[in-house]
C-alpha cells in the first residue's frame, strides 16, 4: 500500500506537468467542464493537443463569449488565436498558434494547438476531408 | 554364502548404487528443470503481452494519446470524438 502511494505521488507531478497552461487556466473555473486531448491524431504523422471548454450553462457561455470577443449568437465561429491570449486574433506566420473553434449551439470552445506548418496543413486537410465526407 | 543370500546382497547393492547416483544427480536435474520452467514462463508472458497489446490496438485504433478532464462523467473517447466533431461543424 505504501509503495502504491509513493508511486502515485511520483506520477502525479508528471501528469500535472503534461497539462497545458490553457487547460489549467480554465480547469480551475467552477462553471466550466474542461478536457485536454493530448496527441489528437490528424493523420498518420501529425498530432495536435486540443483543449475543449464546455460551459455548463448560458451564463457561463456568455462570460466566455465576452472574454474571447465572440460575436453573433448562432452557428460556429473560428479564428487563429495567440497561444497566451486566445482572444487576440493573429495571422499564420509559422509561429505556434491556437486554432479556436467556438460553437454557440454546443456552448463549446475547442483550442487546437498548432506548432508547425505541417500541423497547420494537416488540420486544414482534416477539416476539408471531413467536409467532403459529410456531403 | 548360499545362492539365495548372494542374490539378496546383489539386489541390495544394486539398489544402493542407484539411490546414490540419483542423490548425486538430483540437484543438477532440479536446477535444469527450474531454468527450463523460467524460460517457458518468460516466453509465455512476452507472447501473451504482445498479442494482447497488438490485438487491442488493432481492434481500437485510438485517435488520441491521453485525455485530462477536470470532471468525471465523460469518457476519453467521447472527448476525442468531440475534438473531431468541432472541426466538422
Amino acid at each position: 500500500m505504501k509503495k502504491l502511494l509513493i508511486l502515485l505521488m511520483l506520477l502525479l507531478p508528471i501528469a500535472v506537468m503534461s497539462q497545458s497552461a490553457l487547460y489549467k487556466q480554465y480547469a480551475s473555473r467552477q462553471e466550466l467542464t474542461v478536457a485536454q486531448v493530448s496527441g489528437f491524431k490528424l493523420n498518420d504523422s501529425q498530432r495536435v493537443d486540443v483543449v475543449i471548454v464546455v460551459a455548463d450553462d448560458d451564463a457561463g457561455w456568455q462570460k466566455l463569449t465576452k472574454e474571447l470577443n465572440i460575436k453573433g449568437e448562432n452557428g460556429v465561429v473560428s479564428w487563429l488565436g495567440d497561444t497566451r491570449k486566445p482572444a487576440q486574433r493573429v495571422k499564420w506566420t509559422g509561429a505556434p498558434v491556437l486554432r479556436v473553434v467556438a460553437s454557440h449551439t454546443r456552448r463549446t470552445l475547442a483550442f487546437y494547438r498548432v506548432n508547425t506548418e505541417a500541423q497547420y496543413d494537416a488540420l486544414l486537410d482534416y477539416q476539408l476531408n471531413n467536409m467532403k465526407q459529410s456531403k | 554364502m548360499t545362492e539365495n543370500e548372494f542374490d539378496k546382497l546383489w539386489q541390495r547393492a544394486e539398489a544402493e548404487s542407484y539411490s546414490r547416483q540419483l542423490a548425486m544427480e538430483y540437484p543438477a536435474w532440479r536446477q535444469k528443470q527450474r531454468r527450463t520452467f523460467s524460460v517457458v514462463a518468460a516466453l509465455l508472458i512476452v507472447v501473451t503481452t504482445t498479442v494482447v497489446l497488438f490485438t487491442t490496438q488493432l481492434r481500437q485504433p485510438r485517435n488520441y494519446e491521453k485525455v485530462y478532464c477536470n470532471r468525471v462523467g465523460t469518457t476519453d473517447v467521447q472527448w476525442a470524438n468531440l475534438a473531431a466533431e468541432m472541426l466538422m461543424e
